[in-house]
This record gives C-alpha cells, sequence and structure tokens, in this order.
C-alpha cells in the first residue's frame, strides 16, 4: 500500500476514535455542563478492560508479564463491559462527588482519583502490567476475517465509522430528548432547575455515566488501532487535549464536537509532524502542541466560548405552531414589552448568535 | 523497635516536606482566599522559579540562594503580570469560577510547556553542597533540610507578622473574609488582588527551589506533580486559612513520609491525592472552620 | 382549559375577597415557628403564618425582615433551623427543592433567572413535571406516549406564550429578551408546571407601571381562572393593597401582624415597624 494512503488511513481511523471520545465527553460538559478532568481515565479503563477479556491468560514466566483477566473473549462483548467497566467507575466517583461539591472541586477530585488510577496502574505490576503496559492486542474480528494486514486497516476504520456513527445518532436522540432538555436546564441554571422539579443531582450522575460509557468505548477502539497500551498514554495531559478539542469544535453541538476532534488532535498531531525539527529535541515539537492547545483554550474561552459551531437553535416546527386565528387571539391585553430595564447584566459568558449558530427544526419527539 | 526507629525517621523527614508545603500552600491559600478561584498554574509558578534559579545556578555560576532570592522575585512578577494580562479581564466581566479555572488550565499548560520545551525533560541539579549528615536524636538530616526548615519558619513568621500587624495583612485578611464588605470598608480591592498575587508568586518561587532542592533532580513537571499535595494541604487546612494551611502543610508532609514506612514509596504522593480527595468529600470547608465555599 | 380563553382582568373588591377566603379557610400553606439562624444572626425569628388556598396573599416589610430567608427555606433552598412547614398537609420543612416544587410548591427568584442559551419556548418546555421522557430509556427510544405528551406539552407552552403576549419570541434565547420579557417569561415558566402556590419574590421590582398593572391583572387571573394560590413577597404598598387579599407583615425575623392592608393600616405595631416610614 503506498505510504500516503496508509497514512490517510492511519488519520481517518484516528478521528473517528477521537469523534466518539469528544461525543462522549460532549454529555458531560456541554449537554450537562460537568467539568470533569477525569475523562482519560475513563477511556483508559475502557480500553484496559476490553484488551484484558480479550487477551490470552497472562503467562507471567515466559513472556514477562502480567494482568489481570485475559479471558479470550470475542470482540462486542469485550467492548460492551469495556464500556461498562468505565460507566461503573464514574457511577461510583459521581455518586460520592456530584452532590457535595461545586464544579471547580468537582474537578480537581476528579484530576486527584485519574492521578491515583495511574500510579495504581503503573505501579501494581499485577494489574495490568504496570508502567510497561501491555501489548499484541488481539484486534477484532482479525483471525475471523483472515484479512492481510493492509486490507485489516480499511476494515478496521469502517468498523470504527460504524461506531462513531452509532454513537452519533444515540448522543443527538439523547440531546433531543426531553432528557436532554432536562440536562441542559441544569447546566444553565441548577437553582431553576430545583425550582421545575428536576433531581439535579440523579440527572447529573447519569450524564456523567453515560459519558463515560461512550468514552470507554472509545478506548476501547483507540488500544486497538495501536495494539498497545501503557500508562503513558493516558496523562491527564490527554484529558485537555480531547477537552479542548470539543471547546475548540463546539461545545452542545456533537457536529462541533466531531469537527473538534478532527481539528484538534489530528490536525494538531499530524500538522506538526511536518515542522522541520527544531534543534534536535522531539519534545520540542510535543512541548509547542501543547502550548498552542493552552493557547487555544483561552482565545475560544475569551473570545468564543460556545465554540466554532455554536448549540443549535430550537425552532418550533411550521406544522406545530399555533393556527393564525389562535396565534392573533394574542393574550388580550397586547402589551408590548418594551422597556429596557435590566438588560445590561446578562451580557457576559455566552452570547446566543442568532447569527452564527446554525438551527435546527423541533421535533416533538424523535427524528422524523 | 525498629518501626518505631523508621516512624521517627520518617518524622523528620515528614517535617522537611511538610516545610516545603507550608511556604507554598501558605501562597496559594491566599491568592484563594482573596481571588474565590482555584490556581491550577500554580504548580508551574514553582518550576518556573525552580528552573530561574537553575539558570542563575548553572549558568552564570551563582550561588543557588542567589538564584533563590532572583526567582522569588522573578516569580512574583510573573505572578503578577499573569493576573493583569490574563486573570483580571475574566473577572472582570464575572467569568463563573469554572471558567477561571479552564483559564488557568490554559496557563498551566503553557508554562509548563514552554520551560519544558526550552530544558527537556532531562533531570536537572542544582550546584550545592549539601553537607553531611547530621544526626539529631532520632533524627537524620543534612544541614541542607536544616536550612530550609528554618526558612520555612523564617516565611511563616514573616506572614504572621503581614497578616497580623500590618495595615496590608488585615486589609488582605478582610478581602478574603468578604470583598464586598471590604470595598465598602473603603479597601482598594484591586490593589489587593495585585499584592497578593505578588506575594503568591514570590512564595511560590521559594517554595519551589526548596522543593527543588529536598528532591535533589528535578523534571518540569516538578511543579505540577506537587500542585495536588499543595492544594491537599490547603483544603485541610480550609480555603482562605493561612495557618489552616500551615496546619495542614503538616499533617500531609508528615503523614505522606510517614505512610512510606508501610507501603511502598512510590505510593507516597497517592497518599497526599488520597488525602485531597477525602478532604473534599468529607470536609471540604477545612477541619478547622465552620465556613464552607464547597 | 388553560389559555384557551384570553386573560382578562375583572375585579372584585378586595374587602369582599377576604371577606370570602376567611369564612371558609382552607389553608394551604402554614408556616409554624419557623427559625433560621446564621451563625448568631436569627434571620428568621419564631415566624408563624397561613395562607389560603385560592388566594393572592401578600408578604411585606422592611428590608432584613427575613422575607427572602423565609422564603428559601420554604422553598427547600435553605433549610430550616427549627420550625415547621406544612403544606398541603404535608410537612416539608427541609426537603429537596426538587421535591417541594413536584409538590406544587413552585417559585420565581429575585432577580430573574431565565434559561439563557435555551428558546423562550423551550424555557417553557423544561418546566412540566413528570415528563416521561426525561427519564433516560424512555427518552431515547420513540415512544407514542412520549411524543404524544411532547405535543401537548409544546401546545400547552405556545399558548401560553400567546397569552403572556411573548409568542412573537417564541424562537428567541430567552439571553436576548429584556428585562420586562424576562418577568413575563418566568412567570409563563412558573405557570407551565400547574402549580398549587406560587411563591413570587419581588415580582414588580423595577419594571414600569403599565407592566406592573399587566403583571397584576395576570397574576389575578391566574388566580381565579386557574386556582392558583398566590404568594408575593413585595415591596410595592400600592400595588400589594390592589390585588393581595390578605397580607402578612414581617419584621426582624418575625411575623407582626397578619390581615387586610386597612387593617393592617390601624396595626400600631406595623405601622411602627414599617408603614410608618413610607
Amino acid at each position: 500500500m503506498p505510504t500516503i494512503v496508509f497514512y490517510i488511513l492511519t488519520l481517518a481511523t484516528f478521528a473517528a476514535i477521537y469523534g466518539v471520545l469528544a461525543l462522549g465527553l460532549n454529555v458531560q460538559w456541554g449537554y450537562a455542563g460537568i467539568l470533569n478532568f477525569m475523562y482519560i481515565a475513563f477511556v483508559a479503563v475502557g480500553g484496559y478492560v476490553t484488551s484484558l477479556l480479550m487477551l490470552p491468560p497472562a503467562q507471567p514466566a515466559l513472556l514477562g508479564e502480567s494482568y489481570v483477566l485475559g479471558l479470550n473473549w470475542p470482540f462486542i462483548p469485550a467492548l460492551i463491559v469495556g464500556g461498562l467497566a468505565a460507566a461503573l467507575l464514574a457511577f461510583i466517583v459521581g455518586l460520592l462527588s456530584l452532590k457535595r461539591l461545586r464544579s471547580d472541586y468537582f474537578a480537581i477530585v476528579t484530576v486527584a482519583v485519574a492521578l491515583v488510577l495511574w500510579t495504581i496502574a503503573g505501579n501494581d505490576t499485577a494489574l495490568v502490567n504496570g508502567w510497561d503496559g501491555i501489548s499484541a492486542i488481539p484486534q477484532p474480528f482479525f483471525n475471523a476475517l483472515n484479512l492481510d494486514y493492509n486490507s485489516y486497516g480499511f476494515f478496521f476504520l469502517g468498523l470504527c465509522i460504524v461506531i462513531l456513527i452509532i454513537v452519533y445518532i444515540f448522543s443527538e436522540r439523547l440531546y433531543r430528548s426531553p432528557f436532554g432538555r432536562a440536562l441542559r436546564t441544569v447546566r444553565e441554571d441548577e437553582l431553576v432547575a430545583q425550582g421545575l422539579g428536576k433531581n439535579v443531582f440523579s440527572l447529573r450522575l447519569k450524564a456523567f455515566v453515560i459519558g463515560a460509557f461512550i468514552a470507554g468505548i472509545g478506548g476501547a477502539l483507540l488500544v486497538m488501532s495501536v495494539g498497545a497500551f501503557n500508562p503513558s498514554a493516558w496523562t491527564t495531559g490527554e484529558t485537555f487535549f480531547i477537552w479542548a478539542a470539543l471547546l475548540l469544535g463546539g461545545s452542545a453541538n456533537n457536529r462541533g464536537a466531531l469537527l473538534g476532534a478532527l481539528l484538534v488532535p489530528v490536525l494538531f498531531s499530524e500538522a506538526t509532524r511536518f515542522l522541520p525539527s527544531v534543534s534536535s529535541s522531539p519534545q520540542l515539537i510535543d512541548a509547542l502542541r501543547y502550548i498552542a492547545i493552552g493557547i487555544l483554550i483561552i482565545l475560544t474561552v475569551a473570545f468564543r466560548p460556545q465554540g466554532l459551531l455554536a448549540e443549535r437553535r430550537f425552532k418550533v416546527r411550521r406544522s406545530k405552531l399555533l393556527a393564525p386565528e389562535l396565534a392573533a387571539a394574542g393574550g388580550g391585553t397586547g402589551i408590548h414589552v418594551e422597556d429596557e430595564v435590566i438588560a445590561a447584566e446578562h451580557s457576559n459568558l455566552v452570547s446566543p448568535d442568532s447569527s452564527a449558530g446554525e438551527d435546527r427544526e423541533e421535533e416533538a419527539s424523535d427524528g422524523r | 523497635m525498629q518501626i518505631i526507629q523508621s516512624l521517627l525517621l520518617s518524622f523528620g523527614f515528614g517535617l522537611i516536606t511538610a516545610s516545603v508545603l507550608a511556604i507554598a500552600a501558605v501562597g496559594l491559600t491566599l491568592q484563594f482566599g482573596v481571588t474565590n478561584y482555584i490556581n491550577f498554574a500554580y504548580g508551574d509558578l514553582l518550576t518556573f522559579g525552580v528552573y530561574i534559579a537553575l539558570v542563575i545556578n548553572q549558568r552564570l555560576g551563582l550561588s543557588i540562594w542567589v538564584g533563590l532570592v532572583i526567582a522569588i522575585i522573578a516569580t512574583a512578577i510573573l505572578a503578577w503580570l499573569i493576573n493583569i494580562f490574563l486573570l483580571r479581564p475574566f473577572v472582570a466581566r464575572n467569568s463563573p469560577p469554572i471558567i477561571m479555572l479552564v483559564v488557568t488550565l490554559g496557563i498551566s499548560l503553557i508554562l509548563q510547556n514552554a520551560i519544558l520545551g526550552i530544558f527537556s525533560e532531562q533531570f536537572q541539579s542544582y550546584a550545592v553542597n549539601t553537607g553531611t549528615t547530621l544526626h539529631l536524636g532520632p533524627f537524620l538530616f543534612t544541614p541542607l533540610q536544616l536550612v530550609i526548615f528554618a526558612l520555612a519558619l523564617i516565611t511563616m513568621l514573616g506572614i504572621h507578622i503581614l497578616l497580623r500587624y500590618t495595615r496590608l495583612g488585615k486589609a488582605m485578611r478582610a478581602v478574603s473574609d468578604s470583598p464586598e464588605l471590604a470595598r465598602i470598608s473603603g479597601i482598594n480591592t484591586r490593589f489587593i488582588v495585585n499584592v497578593v498575587w505578588l506575594l503568591a508568586g514570590g512564595l511560590a518561587g521559594l517554595s519551589g527551589v526548596v522543593l527543588a532542592l529536598n528532591v535533589s533532580s528535578f523534571t518540569p513537571t516538578l511543579g505540577f506533580g506537587f500542585l495536588f499535595v499543595i492544594f491537599a494541604a490547603v483544603i485541610l487546612g480550609g480555603i482562605g486559612r493561612p495557618y489552616g494551611a500551615m496546619i495542614g502543610a503538616l499533617v500531609v508532609g508528615v503523614a505522606t513520609e510517614m505512610s512510606a514506612t508501610f507501603i511502598s514509596s512510590e505510593y507516597k504522593d497517592a497518599i497526599a491525592l488520597v488525602i485531597l480527595i477525602l478532604a473534599l468529600l468529607l470536609r471540604p470547608q477545612g477541619i478547622f472552620t465552620s465556613r464552607g465555599r464547597a | 382549559m388553560a389559555g384557551e380563553t384570553p386573560i382578562r382582568a375583572t375585579k372584585l373588591s378586595a374587602a369582599d375577597q377576604s371577606a370570602a377566603l376567611r369564612s371558609g379557610m382552607d389553608t394551604l400553606l402554614e408556616v409554624r415557628n419557623l427559625v433560621r439562624t446564621f451563625g448568631a444572626l436569627r434571620a428568621v425569628d419564631d415566624c408563624s403564618f397561613t395562607v389560603a388556598r385560592g388566594s393572592i396573599t401578600g408578604l411585606i416589610g422592611p428590608n432584613g425582615a427575613g422575607k427572602s430567608t423565609a422564603a428559601n427555606v420554604i422553598t427547600g433552598f435553605l433549610e430550616t433551623t427549627t420550625g415547621q412547614i406544612l403544606f398541603d398537609g404535608y410537612n416539608i420543612a427541609n426537603q429537596a427543592p426538587h421535591r417541594i416544587a413536584l409538590r406544587g410548591l413552585t417559585r420565581t427568584f429575585q432577580i430573574t433567572r431565565e434559561l439563557e442559551r435555551m428558546t423562550v419556548t423551550e424555557n417553557l418546555l423544561a418546566a412540566p413535571h413528570h415528563q416521561l421522557g426525561e427519564s433516560f430509556w424512555l427518552g431515547l427510544l420513540p415512544l407514542p406516549a412520549v411524543r404524544r405528551q411532547e405535543d401537548e406539552n409544546l401546545q400547552h407552552a405556545l399558548k401560553l406564550l400567546r397569552d403572556f403576549d411573548l409568542y412573537a419570541l417564541r424562537d428567541e434565547y430567552a439571553g436576548n429578551l429584556s428585562g420586562g420579557q424576562r418577568r413575563l417569561l418566568e412567570l409563563a415558566r412558573v405557570v407551565m408546571t400547574r402549580p398549587k402556590l406560587l411563591l413570587l419574590d419581588e415580582p414588580f421590582a423595577g419594571i414600569n407601571p403599565v407592566l406592573a398593572t399587566r403583571l397584576g391583572d395576570y397574576i389575578e387571573a391566574l388566580c381565579r381562572e386557574q386556582g392558583i394560590t398566590f404568594l408575593i413577597i413585595e415591596h410595592n404598598l400600592a400595588l400589594v393593597e390592589r390585588h393581595c387579599q390578605a397580607v402578612i407583615v414581617m419584621a426582624l425575623g418575625k411575623t407582626i401582624a397578619e390581615g387586610t392592608m386597612s387593617e393592617l393600616r390601624e396595626n400600631p405595631a406595623v405601622v411602627d415597624a414599617y408603614l410608618g416610614e413610607g
């Protein structure tokens, strides 16, 4: 296979996987407004558990590596369980922390938890083979298909795209449902949500768990695409990468999430590959990437906090509008409210701008 | 007997760690108390101080103590500049704490990686003589460590005097307790905020250098890794409470070192993290206070 | 049902209404010996009052009287230190705010809190209780029952918007509304929840007299046509007199009097504490 094709194949696979990751984070951050810096830990849990289920039993004496599980499972069940494992972690963390803590403290707890897990994963060699990590991870359906290495690459890309589409549809449905609307209500104003009878804690916990499940799925794909996994692949910095992607692409907008997943990880990582090696340090490139991410985050929050593709506006469908006679009957009172008494205070955070946001039609229930 | 020996020894080490930690924690808690948002970049300010001192020490060949002084000044100025150009604009817009956290996160990424880009990941050390180890009762200290301990004590004393006896210190406490009330009483809160950043920056620089001296070799991730240990001390002592932070530092410093007697030393950092998590979940307002902001 | 007929304003005299209520007084909300302290400060200090079902009751008092604190405690956003709060027969003291809301006690806030990045219509759609689709599984699957409920809520919302004359703004982001429009939106939003008791926290603050009149008319119409009970915290005594059949006066954390405005004007304690000054 010509190098350029292989290159694009790898890029596309990477983009698809990152798309899944961004969509999951969107449920937590975009829909529910949860700031969570342990997202990469969910990705890792999904990756580890799926791989460990699919791997053959460890042979420490023979191969010098040891890990738990190793049950030779097929792909699909392993994938689901990997997602569930990540969801379980989120459930535990969320159950203990979401109720008591304001959002910035919660963010700190999540980093701390991620770091603890990372330390344990690295040091407890019996668990996931410590800092060396696991390798030779079986690829989904590899044996069944009996394809050569190159063709398999296309198959795997296809698999990732299929999963991406499924996750996308799922996320979109969730967004448009009353459940999604309840999450957004919590995001916008927790007090109002409570006053309207929404159980804020329960909703947040659900969003946290759902996002983690998707992260786990993405993590499994990520690990399989590389074939190996160790703690250096899931440092806290990685969460910020995904996070910056979502922030830039557009929070609460799934297409924005995909756009961000394309721009930030892929373009960044790959574009800088072509930079002439400045001095002799490869670390410089890496460092530059993160500096750029940092600048990007600050600029985005400063000038376009809603991201490139803003959250889409909900417009009442034509067919659902009131009949003209009913609409014109107008409150009988005919108030035309033109006073501009208080508008000032509401200018800060996000200015929902009618020009840039995409519109979306209301659908009373599912996508019709 | 062995265990007791070992525990006492590690207690001694814990005191030194606590010394380093106390300086950093006081700086962070003062800043947090006055500005009411978390500064994710604080650890990297420490790192900045560390590497300024390194440059002075290695490239210019001067004594590390000169490097220390310059690091303090440089980091103070950096912190102050960050506040003016990057943080204040967001505060002026009434950005919620979560946004401020995100901005400081961006700053952390930039700062940490700028240092990483320049100095790479190699371990570096200062050119300093630690001196021969002394036996002080059950404890084992190098003269360098004793200097660190002394520096911490002097700093704590200085902070104490500042807060208790100077007008500036009292103004800082006022703003920390209630910014609105302070403003109404005629205190120039903007000025106080600037002062707090200078102070926090200076303390960060100082604690960074002594931290580097204590661990003897370091990389650009030194400060960021230490940040969560600092958080643990700050939360434990109660945000905005410098005396609480000192106690918190003592507890965390000693606990992490003494834990090494029982569990593998790689998990030392994890102990601080666990303390942090428990503190946030069980008693976010700190063990001393009834005021809560969590 | 709701909003089929436009809201119109007609009035009984306050005295007539008050008399009618008191003869067959059916208490919807009763606050008994409520205490709420903040350290040494007794913001609410042994406060007791009742609100009759179907009434528009005012809660007045000088600044610092504890009205807002009491409101926060009643609606569950603050805990009681001691005391009971009986709503429709149940003691709701210290229940979670969302549970209290689900029982039919809804509130507005002093500074309007609209869901800024959601449209006006969405603000209303978020409001109704017991939406089937708000459960994760039910919301995900294309169930006819969910679809039907969504349609009904949407129609209800649109008609309500029309009644409040916000229909033209239905697709506008709530964050872009003017001050007066936000007030109306907030009222419409809580009305969507089909409450038994609406606690309004200074609904007339800072709006022009024309809008204030209309808002008052809306409140009266909602009370009359939908049977919603109102408890209104307010400083504008003229408006309180105009719309409230019963008034509770608080000062220094305690209730010092209950009655009609005319009765209260005669009450020396009230005049002393509050009315005398303005």
